[in-house]
């Protein structure tokens, strides 16, 4: 099977990491917060819980090379490219008062066809993960205290409060099936949390149409059109406990004509203080609404079990899914489907099932830049969920059980970002799982003014 | 016993390719017996035969004229589609032809022109095209020519075709993309060879779905933006297929107006009602939802729906919703394409907006009471829910007796019509 590359990736990646290396302060690997931060954050007496000073900038890019057995089409292929190319920052001001997140993400130039991926689906990719946006995110956050209580205030574009964090901050190269039904991500958005010791809600409201491409700039017009609610607990110790609830106004049809969803997410998740142990569980359920006919039209249910664990500098990981995924009327690029979609229809569900294993394998450090090699296997299986669909996956892709196999190399310049997907007093201070590549830091130093 | 076998099989295989450019469907099966039956309901509508090919590709719309019934495909896995050709002079279709049409994925419509000479398919998706066939061998359609420019490039979702003022036009409901809306584009395709676009407008919220012509006014199904008509030259207002005049627009209940048959009953002379079909979501193959709303257009310029058909769940079955029609207007009953629901034939002749208080019901999330017609004992006869196979019935289209019906899972079927 023939390789394909897109060498103007590789420029992009070293103008990002150019970029980086100038404006960056020095880092350490291992961000595990202090134990006089974790115990002020668990009785919510923390100065300002969520971020402990500086800037934080990091740049990352990962050069992959997935092979799939009996993919779209009932082909196999080779391809490579540049994914998560992307460049992070995180500032706080005004003594804690002000924080900052922006994220520029590249691969709408480093992977413009989408990536490999059989069973992803989600903006009109199917079978490929889409290229996010430029602008993935940016978001403004305003925080304040009142004795035990601490609030935040969130506006900008980036992820609502929902579900469970973005797949680029967890231990798999290739995202899970489920990202479209567990994060609802680059939407403009205002995000108001509250923090009483362990016991965080947060609830916003948004634009519920999904990006039409990485350029596309939201239709601001739509701003309020959807909403969400997010509970956490932090019973103990690295242990969060999630549920949330979401109603998005015709996320797949730009000018508001769609179908609804009503989204959950209920999930569990565990990292130990110094990021090398780490467990998550969750399920999510999407009931697509007809607000014509004010009735449900489709159902989408996934459930998902994930861990890491490193040991000295070598991390495995491992992954089990179960999602549920629309069949679409496919172009003839079989990897896509019409966006905007002409009906209301779909061409079944399909369930797939996957198990993923991952070994990230010690890094190598040039200068300030950090790479983490690491192999990938996916095994999925798919069937239809009901046996009248017109979509047999067994017919499309020459099998129920295709293959995926990557290999690559998380690059890094900076220290990982622990989290992805929460703002304000709504983001725990976690260390970054040790299974995304991080030297063994331990209570390693955190970021200084 | 076994070389009689092989050698069967071969013959079977030589049969199969020699049909067409498809590679090898499986032979059809001909007569009743060969399309079985899990019951006999009875108001059921009598199959006469299928044409079943087990076939690799989803049958989408269909179109007869005289002994000639022509399908098209939906959803291929490749950039080439296949258009089926079928003998229907006997009661049972018999395939006998297959036409391969590249860069496109679908082929969401075809019609035959009414001096059967020529046959228009819509393609979908990007490089969006009407593809024109000669039909000098009705069996053998041949490529005339291929229209397509800029403003079709989404896709063309379906090109419906008739006279005005003795020129033939395609009217071409164009796919939205995220960056370009919908747009309706006229085409004059009277010069087979050398297609011409007159007109293109964009309409729609945010699909302008199918057109319906007759007698130079043009019927305009704008999904949530309800149903429009123009007048082409037939309405008096000066309108014409290069500069159509706005008569008047009526929003449905529950709007995804999909298509448009407006009733001329040869019996009455009324032309009084258009019927609305309303396609809202359904799991191809599986499931659909979405009714009939009839609309009195006695004053075009204040169009007003009266009544509605549903097919509600029921203990033994599920719902279902509307796709396309056909009408025999000598008889005055609508058959309805229902998906899951197989055929409807419906009485539509006479007064459908007056009812007693009984026969009235309110549409799906509706307050506004309206004359049902199933209440009204307007459902005649149901077609193709008894068979073993369930069935997903796209299209329908009356013709001499027979009701020919395009079934997305299984093929092409044909029916016994009702009489009054």
């Amino acid at each position: 099977m023939p390789m394909r590359f897109v060498p103007s990736a590789m420029l992009a990646a070293g103008l990002l990491l150019a970029a980086a290396t100038s404006r960056a302060r020095a880092q350490h690997e291992g961000h595990a917060p202090s134990d006089t931060a974790m115990r002020e954050m668990a009785m919510g007496d923390s100065a300002m819980p969520g971020m402990h000073g500086a800037w934080h900038l990091m740049a990352q890019a990962i050069p992959v090379v997935t092979h799939v057995t009996h993919g779209a089409g009932s082909t196999d292929l080779t391809e490579g490219y540049l994914a998560q190319a992307a460049a992070m920052a995180r500032g706080s001001l005004i003594g804690g008062h002000l924080q900052l997140a922006g994220t520029f993400n590249a691969e709408g130039l480093t992977m413009k066809r989408g990536e490999l991926s059989t069973g992803a689906f989600g903006e009109g990719y199917v079978d490929r993960r889409h290229p996010h946006t430029y602008l993935h995110e940016i978001v403004a956050t305003g925080l304040g205290r009142l004795r035990a209580l601490s609030y935040s205030a969130s506006v900008g574009r980036g992820f609502v409060p929902f579900g469970t964090d973005d797949p680029m901050m967890r231990p798999f190269e290739k995202y899970p099936i489920n990202h479209h039904l567990a994060q609802l991500l680059e939407r403009p958005m205002a995000i108001g949390a509250v923090r009483w010791r362990g016991a965080i809600v947060e609830g916003s409201t948004f634009a519920g149409d999904e990006p039409t491409s990485p350029s596309s700039s939201p239709h601001l017009r739509r701003f309020g059109d959807s909403w969400s609610v997010r509970g956490t607990v932090l019973p103990l110790r690295g242990v969060e406990l999630q549920g949330s609830y979401a109603r998005v106004a015709s996320p797949e049809e730009p000018r508001g004509f769609g179908l609804d969803q009503r989204k959950r997410s209920v999930s569990g998740r565990y990292l130990s203080p110094d990021g090398a142990r780490y467990l998550l569980a969750e399920w999510e359920r999407t009931v697509e609404i007809d607000p014509a006919r004010d009735a449900e039209a489709f159902a989408y249910e996934s459930a998902l079990a994930e861990g890491a664990l490193s040991i000295g500098p070598v991390s495995v990981a491992l992954r089990v899914e179960q999602t549920d995924r629309p069949e679409e009327e496919r172009l003839a690029d079989p990897f896509r489907t019409p966006r905007p979609a002409t009906d209301l229809a779909i061409a079944g569900i399909t369930q797939w099932r996957s198990v993923t294993a991952a070994v990230t394998l010690p890094g190598a450090t040039l200068g300030p830049v950090r790479g983490y090699p690491f192999v990938e296997v996916e095994r999925l299986t798919a069937r239809k969920r009901v046996a009248t669909s017109v979509f047999d996956p067994r017919q499309f892709y020459g099998s129920d059980a295709p293959w995926m196999a990557s290999v690559g190399v998380r690059v890094r310049l900076g220290a990982a970002h622990a989290r992805m997907g929460r703002y304000g007093v709504a983001l725990p201070d976690d260390a970054p799982i040790r299974a995304l590549g991080a030297d063994r830091g331990g209570m390693a130093a955190m970021d200084h003014h | 016993m076994r070389r009689l076998a092989r050698t069967s099989a071969l013959l079977a295989l030589a049969l199969a390719v020699s049909c067409g450019g498809d590679g090898s469907p499986t032979a059809p099966r001909n007569g009743d017996a060969s399309c079985p039956a899990k019951g006999s309901p009875a108001n059921a509508m009598l199959v006469l035969g299928c044409g079943d090919f087990a076939p690799k590709r989803i049958t989408a719309e269909i179109a007869v004229h005289g002994t000639t019934a022509y399908t098209t495909t939906w959803g291929n896995a490749s950039p080439t589609s296949a258009l089926y050709v079928w003998d229907v002079s006997a009661g049972a279709p018999v395939l006998v032809d297959s036409v391969l049409v590249t860069g496109a994925s679908t082929l969401g419509d075809v019609a035959v022109t009414d001096d059967g000479q020529h046959l228009v398919v819509a393609t979908e998706y990007a490089g969006g095209s009407i593809a024109i066939y000669s039909l000098a061998d009705p069996r053998k359609p041949t490529l005339v020519s291929r229209f397509s420019n800029a403003e079709t490039s989404p896709g063309v979702h379906t090109a419906e075709i008739g006279r005005v003022n003795g020129r033939l036009y395609a009217f071409l409901c164009v796919d939205p993309s995220n960056a370009v809306a919908a747009k309706i584009v006229i085409v004059d395709i009277t010069d087979a060879a050398a297609p011409r676009q007159v007109y293109s407008r964009f309409i729609g919220s945010p699909f302008v779905h199918d057109t319906f012509l007759r007698d130079g006014v043009l019927f305009l199904g704008l999904w949530d933006a309800g149903m429009a008509i123009w007048d082409l030259g037939g309405a008096g207002k000066g309108g014409s297929p290069s500069n159509p005049v706005d008569l008047g627009r009526v929003q449905t209940v529950n709007g995804h107006v999909h298509n448009i048959w407006w009733l001329h009953d040869a019996a009455t002379g009324s032309a009084q009602y258009a019927f609305v079909g309303e396609e809202s979501p359904g799991a191809v193959g599986t499931s659909s939802s979405g009714d009939i709303h009839v609309v009195d257009v006695s004053d075009m310029t204040a169009p007003r729906e009266v009544a509605f058909y549903t097919v509600r769940p029921t203990a033994t079955s599920a719902g279902a919703g509307t796709h396309n029609f056909s009408v025999d207007e000598a008889n005055g009953i609508l058959y309805a394409a229902y998906y899951n629901g197989g055929v409807r034939a419906i009485d539509v002749r006479g007064d459908l907006g007056s009812c007693a208080d009984a026969e009235k019901s309110t549409p799906a999330n509706s307050v506004v009471a309206l004359c049902d017609l199933g209440k009204m004992g307007r459902e005649l006869a149901v077609g193709l829910t008894d068979r073993s196979n369930p069935v997903y019935v796209w299209g329908v289209q009356y013709q001499n007796g027979v009701v020919y019906a395009s079934d997305m899972r299984n093929g092409i079927w044909a029916l016994q019509a009702l009489s009054r």
